[in-house]
């Protein structure tokens, strides 16, 4: 990441707005500091996943809550865990690398089957066909009872991953009072993000990215030229449902239980929202983007405290739906580009 | 007689009741620069897009060199030799006119997500013998100093030529120009026109077609006239200026 | 089965009514209006609270009174209020973007903000889901289908709407000049139509349909602050279904998606997974958009 004007001011409003955490609360804010952080790096994961499909290739996903739970899902399912009221329990497993090494494929591969039929749908058909996707994907998970435990979900299984924790993380979360299991959770979004971003600098800066670009761009030009605009979206498409994959399963494993509930249409708008704040296009703008995204998330408690006496938890997330809503409009409307992004590269149009 | 041809049978597309193309027979030699006029609407894009895989016809076959394309993806009949450009020139706005170029020059394994990925020395060759072979080309067409600016920026008559030069980086055995003087300033036309002579003596087949009669009558060897979707004149420029059928096709239309 | 068939044919009719409302406004402003759901909500909350005391928790409403307590005034109030709120959004939102050429993915994710922003706004004045006041009825029998006399109203009103609709796109002025904006929006403009004052009636009276299908749908089933979220999806797969860009099309693929949504409940692989209903549905939209984009009805409109 360069050192422009661009970026500075975006590191100093994260910072900033990482400072308003211990500004706005009187105590406990090393531990809601750690909690939003680990979010963010969950989210950030996802952010960085859609920004391949939609500010590298310009395709308008908004089902990306679906290759999310997809990838949860897989791997757990493939470590020990039980499944819902009366489901399956499973006692034995995958080494759980391996086990998310298939869920990160399950999910890439997902994308294919999706994108197979549908990429080749203008933007906003494929934005509703990824949406119905999602939704299908949901309603089946949620009706496979016995197997993914339906409406109530899995549970049992983390400590497959953090029998994994190391011992510094352990000492660095009782000498802050934080909890060592989210810690680990933290840790490892955050160095995926940095492994995931390395590789796609790599990628972008390359033929293939140069090629991804083109497809953006302009299709037809890229067919007349000789080149397969089909095939390189579907691996574009394949990339970022991998990425997704990996951040869905963090988000199981924070939560400890996986539930379809969680992957549901909102989480894909928080998601496209942390985008677009970040910076569509821009490598390292979902880093920012969520960081600031889940420090306003946090303090909608304060905010619905002060509209609502006694906010109960449907009102809470009231408010924090209605900002992040209007948060999007006001984005897309006024600063579109969001932090990081490029005015110039901007694509607003189906083509 | 050498393959590198074009030939065309019993083409034809009609959109709602309405004949766009009805081409008999049509075949392009090779070595040949042919031009395509008629009035508005005859379907000339249309046929264009029929043959170059854009457009799906009703009936007809179009091989090229002897090779079944009729429904083949345009990116495979690209491959196979014959490229195309656009009536509305296709730049890739939001890369540099390096960019653009490399594209073209890229091979599709050389873009290959596997090898982008592991990055071996003999990809940051390639690279650089594609860069240079794009700085040869700009340089050709005079716009090698815009090299680093976005596309976008570019004039209409220099979009014109990024696009040419992106169609002929890769030497290909047919050129299809879609109007490439369209809206382009009498100067820059004459350069135009005067690559495009150079393009065919290199041996490139090219297949255009243009609005500027003069500009066609000037350079091609044969020009065909399409009206109404159909071919009624394929001759040399002379004896198709005195074509009956043709006066009457023009000055029909310029009637309505 | 036939329970399930007249089921079928009031959520046909709710989404049949939303369809047309959604598949005018696509048709004129080529914008897939997210927020669309939220209108319909809008037309149901506002008949819930003009005809009822509301029971809210925001505190700065607590006392509100009702303005009325006439239903059918409610309900007329509320679809020319829905019809209002479609015109300000257009005038106030979609205009200026539009006159800055902002691009259609850009207007598209700011009405998905839209419909977010709105809903929860719902949310928070409306929590629980409530039904109109209006006495319970017992179902009775009309040709072969078992439901409320007030449903079967609303069935018969609403396909009354839907002629009326044909009938003023075929044959009024107006509706032959929202046609031919959306057939073609320069050829329009170039013949002397003002596409902008076309756009604002378009919104208008889409919103007002939309806001009707909402009074509708509270009436078949109740208020709730998701109602409209919960048919998005059915609505778009009515829309396509039918044909995008006819509203005939509309109407005939809304019925059709709220038949097949009832009606798959009693195939055999849905043994056990009713929950899933809306899945054959939406399963049949993505099939249409890839083999059969133009839908029933439709022309060829470029979808890829």
């Amino acid at each position: 990441m360069k050192i422009t004007f661009k970026s500075s001011l975006t590191i100093l409003i994260t910072i900033f707005s990482i400072f308003l955490v211990f500004l706005l609360n009187d105590e406990g804010e090393i531990p809601i500091l750690f909690n939003l952080l680990t979010f963010a790096g969950i989210y950030g994961l996802a952010a960085i996943g859609l920004n391949v499909h939609f500010g590298l290739t310009g395709l308008l996903n908004f089902g990306h809550a679906a290759f999310m739970g997809l990838g949860a899902y897989v791997t757990v399912l493939l470590i020990p865990h039980a499944a819902g009221r009366e489901g399956v329990v499973i006692t034995t497993g995958l080494p759980f690398f391996l086990a998310l090494l298939i869920g990160i494929i399950s999910a890439a591969l997902f994308g294919l089957l999706l994108g197979l039929p549908a990429i080749r749908l203008r933007g906003d058909y494929l934005a509703i066909v990824t949406i119905a996707a999602a939704e299908i994907f949901r309603l089946l998970v949620r009706d496979l009872e016995s197997v993914t435990g339906g409406v109530y979900g899995i549970i049992n299984f983390s400590n497959s991953l953090q029998q994994y924790r190391s011992g510094f993380i352990d000492n660095f979360a009782s000498a802050n009072d934080l909890n060592p299991s989210q810690i680990w959770i933290a840790f490892l979004s955050w160095t995926s993000i940095i492994l995931v971003l390395l590789l796609l600098r790599r990628l972008t800066n390359s033929p293939w990215g140069r090629a991804l670009r083109a497809v953006r761009e302009d299709e037809d030009a890229v067919r007349a030229l000789g080149k397969n605009a089909v095939w390189l979206k579907l691996q574009s498409f394949m990339l970022g449902a991998g990425i997704a994959g990996l951040s869905g399963v963090f988000l199981a494993f924070n939560y400890g239980t996986i539930q379809v509930s969680t992957f549901v249409p909102i989480l894909t708008f928080y998601v496209w929202a942390i985008m677009i704040l970040g910076g569509v296009g821009s490598l390292t703008g979902p880093i920012f983007g969520s960081i600031i995204f889940w420090v306003i998330i946090s303090e909608t408690n304060g905010i619905a405290q002060l509209i609502f006496e006694n906010a109960n938890g449907q009102q809470i997330a009231g408010v924090r739906f209605v900002l992040v809503g209007l948060l999007i409009m006001l984005l897309m409307i006024f600063r579109p580009s969001g932090l990081m992004g490029k005015k110039e590269e901007l694509l607003l149009d189906v083509k | 007689m050498s393959n590198k041809y074009l030939k065309v049978t019993n083409l034809k597309k009609s959109f709602g009741g309405l004949k766009a193309v009805d081409v008999q027979s049509l075949n392009l030699n090779t070595n040949e620069l042919t031009s395509i006029i008629g009035p508005n609407g005859a379907g000339k894009t249309t046929f264009f897009d029929l043959i170059s895989g854009f457009q799906d016809s009703d009936e007809g076959k179009v091989y090229l060199n002897d090779k079944n394309i009729t429904r083949s993806q345009p990116y495979s009949i690209a491959r196979l030799g014959m490229i195309r450009t656009f009536q509305l020139t296709k730049v890739f706005d939001r890369m540099t006119v390096l960019e653009n170029m490399m594209f073209s020059a890229s091979t599709v394994n050389n873009d290959s997500f596997i090898r982008s990925l592991i990055r071996l020395p003999s990809q940051k060759t390639t690279e650089k013998n594609i860069k240079e072979k794009s700085f040869e080309i700009m340089k050709d067409l005079n716009i090698d100093h815009m090299a680093n600016s976005y596309a976008r920026e570019l004039s209409g008559g220099q979009k014109k030529l990024l696009e040419l030069g992106r169609s002929i980086i890769n030497d290909p055995d047919i050129l299809l120009l879609d109007e490439p003087l369209a809206g382009v300033n009498p100067k820059l036309a004459e350069e135009i026109l005067q690559i495009i002579l150079n393009l065919s003596e290199k041996g490139i087949s090219i297949l255009m077609v243009e609005h500027n009669i003069e500009a066609v009558m000037k350079i091609s060897q044969r020009v065909i006239v399409l009206a109404e979707g159909m071919v009624i004149a394929d001759d040399t420029p002379e004896n198709v200026r005195s074509d009956e059928k043709v006066i009457e096709a023009y000055l029909g239309s310029e009637n309505e | 089965m036939i329970e399930q068939l007249g089921n079928g044919l009031l959520l046909g009719i709710i989404i049949s009514v939303a369809s047309v409302a959604l598949s005018l406004l696509y048709g004129v402003t080529r914008i897939v209006n997210f927020a669309h759901g939220e209108i319909i909500a809008l037309g149901a909350i506002a008949t819930l609270f003009l005809s009822s005391p509301v029971d809210s928790r925001v505190i700065f409403l607590d006392r509100f009174s009702p303005l009325g307590n006439n239903f059918y005034i409610s309900v007329f109030i509320s679809v020319i209020l829905c019809g209002l709120f479609g015109g300000i959004l257009e005038f106030f939102l979609f205009r200026p973007l539009r006159k800055a050429e902002v691009g259609n993915i850009a207007v598209l994710v700011v009405t998905i903000g839209l419909s977010l922003f709105l809903r929860h706004i719902y949310l928070l004045f409306n929590a629980k889901p409530q039904n109109f006041p209006l006495e319970l009825q017992r179902r009775e029998t009309y040709i072969f289908f078992d439901m409320t006399p007030r449903n079967f109203r609303v069935l018969i009103l609403g396909i009354f709407v839907m002629v009326l609709i044909g009938l003023f796109l075929n044959y009024t002025r107006m509706g032959k000049a929202m046609r031919a904006v959306r057939d073609s929006n320069d050829l329009a403009s170039v013949s002397g139509i003002n596409s902008d004052n076309i756009i604002l009636f378009t919104w208008i009276s889409s919103s007002m349909l939309a806001g009707l299908a909402g009074v509708f749908q509270a009436t078949i089933n109740d208020v709730r602050y998701n109602m409209g979220f919960l048919i998005l999806l059915l609505i778009f797969a009515g829309t396509v279904l039918g044909g995008i860009g006819t509203s005939f099309g509309a109407m005939v693929g809304g019925f059709i998606i709220g038949i097949v949504v009832n009606v798959s409940v009693g195939l055999p692989f849905m043994e056990g997974h009713t929950e899933a209903k809306n899945a054959v549905a939406l399963a049949i939209m993505i099939l249409i958009l890839l083999f059969r984009p133009q839908g029933i009805f439709g022309e060829k409109e470029r979808v890829s």
